[in-house]
């Protein structure tokens, strides 16, 4: 087991966002964090990434205690590829990955070397000179989401990776993603896309009011909502009901 | 993997940083040509202002009285009363002597000083003229033109008109008039010298006509002032520092001393919101999940804002050389002092900014207000010193940046001390220990906005 998340809590003031979630990450697979706006997913993925400190419960990397926020050798290990466009504009996206490799820790010599290979796997390679600025919007979320896996962190965290680009980037994002499984890499994925997790994860949680209903594999998820023949927006559906989610 | 080193890691931020800003060549050009242009500006506009031969104002003159007579004393409570001279030391301060006269001269402290020596009232007594004695800086040549103008009444007030004929006898003389010539001049004068007494004389119509008029550079007596200036038989010595340059007038100084500290400003608040952009455009969020300490991305943006105020100033300096030569790199190593301990400073402040404010437009209205009042007060648009503050607005003057930052700068300028003079080394440690707040102010801002528990 690479990650374990035992009854993760946090609140923003008095308001509770994460109630108490617990899930498990294997080594080397796609795992999917799903549920509706609001439910705690972005929370619970920057508790892990390090970027939120104040969290309650227990976190294990590898079987040893795990404390991001606190602990720089413990962002080492992680990738994030955060929901928005985490990308200097006015840099190439050569300059972009340099300067987040050398931030990383890469030495000059495999930091070239994997900014050539994070430019391939973006499909940037011809374009890698250019200002980001001038990037149409599948091309900026390719890149966010090499920027995350340049150093090849042990396990790659990505919010909502796909979220506002044509079916072509999408499906090179997928493939990109895949090729990373395949390369051994662990990645935790938030999505409100579920033919994405369908077709990525290995395995999924869904997660609602701050807390974990249902985990396992999308087969497994349709066994337990008592649909086994559904798929997987039937079975989110059905656990997590039809009416609006409009929170934060 | 490995963790990258805190000062490896700030310096990869700052080269980021510097790649960015100048990426942006329009702003860049902005941020160099804005104080160039500011400082062009308000320099010829003070020049002028504060150059012109009508220009007035109420100027600080030390007075020595080395004669103790009733007419040195009626002489120096005459000027008291001037409406154009401020006279030291007030009622409620110590004498000085003629040393310390010329130490607060030598020191900058003081501009003009008036010595009157002993046999001043026998003199006047006898109907001759005094020998009066002027200690002066000879680079505040608009305090010497006002003071001027102070002491024609008040030496017709204490003598009572009584040295008018040796007065008029004297300015002809001056004026290239033959000795016989002259002598019946004073002559003619001595049958008018009732009314001219009567005309000194404080009352309606006389002291007070006089100091009324002496304000105003346009009336009666001060024409008379400018008219008979040479009639009071001022000698005057001049305590200049030997290296400052002839051009250099303490205005000059002072206005680009405190344009480069205000633009200075300006320009590091400006660069140190990159934090906050930062933050707006989400790029913060991956550079705090990043494995390297979190101060690192504060000491980068600090490192940053450092550099380009180092650019800034240093491109201001040479450019105000250039333009005005007021001999800003005759002491290179008291220069390199002032302006690293500025820019600390301002940087600090820049950083403390960026740190506090949640938005770029916050960074904007704090930054804009602060900077305004700290430059009107610390002097920075105007020469604020020359007036009588009372004494909140000399201490609120004292608690601003602007005001320490200018003073090391004036005291290299015009004084033409170094960086191991006690007056300057006070700037700069009053300029780090406010570099030292600010920055620590800064890092728990932003540990608790940013970073949290």
């Amino acid at each position: 087991m690479l990650l374990e998340v035992k009854e993760l809590r946090y609140s923003y003031g008095d308001r509770l966002a994460v109630a108490g979630a617990s899930f498990e990450l294997e080594r080397g697979e796609i795992f999917g964090l799903l549920g509706p706006n609001g439910a705690g997913k972005t929370t619970t993925l920057s508790c892990v990434a390090g970027g939120l400190a104040d969290w309650q419960g227990e976190m294990r990397f590898d079987g040893r205690p795990f404390a991001p926020a606190r602990m720089p050798e413990d962002r080492a290990r992680l990738g994030v590829v955060p929901q928005e466009l985490a990308l200097y504009p006015e840099l190439t996206a050569r300059e972009n990955l340099q300067f987040f490799g050398r931030l990383s820790g890469l030495e000059a010599a495999e930091l070239a070397a994997a900014c050539d290979r994070g430019l391939a796997l973006a499909g940037l390679d011809d374009r890698a000179d250019d200002r980001v600025s001038r990037y149409s919007g599948g091309m900026k979320r390719r890149l966010n989401l090499v920027l995350g896996d340049l150093h090849a962190p042990e396990l790659l965290l990505l919010d909502e990776p796909t979220v506002g680009v044509d079916p072509q980037s999408r499906n090179h994002i997928f493939e990109a993603l895949e090729a990373l499984r395949e390369s051994g890499r662990t990645l935790l994925y938030t999505t409100h896309y579920m033919e994405e997790a369908q077709r990525l994860c290995d395995r999924v949680a869904i997660i609602h009011e701050g807390r974990v209903v249902g985990a396992g594999t999308p087969k497994e998820l349709a066994a337990q909502a008592g649909v086994p023949d559904a798929n997987l927006e039937e079975v989110f559906l059905r656990i997590t009901g039809h009416q609006l989610r409009d929170g934060a | 993997m490995k963790r990258k080193a805190i000062l490896p890691a700030a310096w990869t931020m700052a080269r980021k940083d510097l790649r960015l800003y100048f990426r942006d060549r329009s702003a860049a050009l902005l941020g160099f040509a804005l104080p160039i242009a500011l400082v062009t500006v308000f320099g010829f506009v003070m020049k002028i202002a504060f150059g012109g031969q009508d220009a007035m104002g109420r100027v600080e003159l030390w007075m020595v009285d080395a004669d103790g007579s009733a007419r040195s004393a009626a002489f120096v409570g005459a000027l008291r009363d001037s409406a154009t001279i401020r006279l030291r030391p007030r009622l409620d301060e110590d004498a000085v002597d003629e040393a310390e006269a010329r130490a607060l001269i030598a020191d900058g402290e003081a501009h003009h000083a008036m010595i009157l020596d002993p046999g001043f009232g026998a003199t006047v007594e006898a109907g001759e003229l005094p020998a009066i004695r002027m200690l002066r800086d000879p680079g505040r040549a608009l305090e010497d033109r006002i003071i001027g103008y102070g002491l024609l009444p008040a030496f017709l007030e204490a003598s009572e008109g009584k040295l008018w004929p040796a007065q008029i006898e004297r300015g002809m003389l001056e004026a290239g008039m033959d000795a016989q010539a002259a002598d019946g001049v004073r002559a003619a004068a001595e049958s008018m010298r009732g009314i001219i007494a009567s005309f000194a004389a404080p009352g309606p119509g006389g002291g007070e006509g006089d100091a009324a008029s002496a304000a105003d550079p346009t009336g009666s007596a001060a024409a008379l002032g400018g008219l008979f200036d040479q009639m009071v038989p001022v000698e005057a010595e001049d305590l200049a520092p030997p290296e400052r340059p002839k051009m250099l007038t303490w205005q000059l100084a002072q206005t680009i001393s405190g344009m480069m500290v205000m633009m200075l400003m300006f320009g590091l608040v400006a660069a140190g919101s990159s934090l906050i952009v930062e933050r707006e455009t989400g790029s913060l969020a991956r550079l705090l999940v990043a494995p390297v300490a979190r101060d690192a991305i504060l000491l980068g943006k600090f490192l940053f804002v450092g550099i380009v105020g180092l650019l800034q100033i240093g491109v201001l300096l040479v450019y105000g050389e250039a333009v005005f030569r007021v001999g800003m790199f005759r002491d290179p190593a008291t220069l390199a002092v002032l302006v690293f301990t500025l820019t600390l400073a301002v940087t600090s402040f820049g950083i403390l900014v960026a740190a506090w404010a949640g938005t770029t437009k916050q960074a904007e209205g704090l930054s804009t207000l602060v900077i305004l009042v700290m430059s009107a007060l610390g002097g920075a648009w105007f020469p604020i010193q020359l007036f009588e503050l009372p004494l909140a607005a000399q201490i609120a003057t004292r608690c601003t940046l602007t005001h320490w930052a200018m003073s090391g700068f004036q005291q290299m300028l015009w004084n033409q001390k170094n960086w191991m003079d006690p007056d300057v080394l006070g700037a700069v440690g009053v300029q780090l220990g406010f570099a030292l707040v600010a920055i620590g102010l800064a890092q728990r801002l932003f540990r608790r906005r940013y970073v949290g528990g």
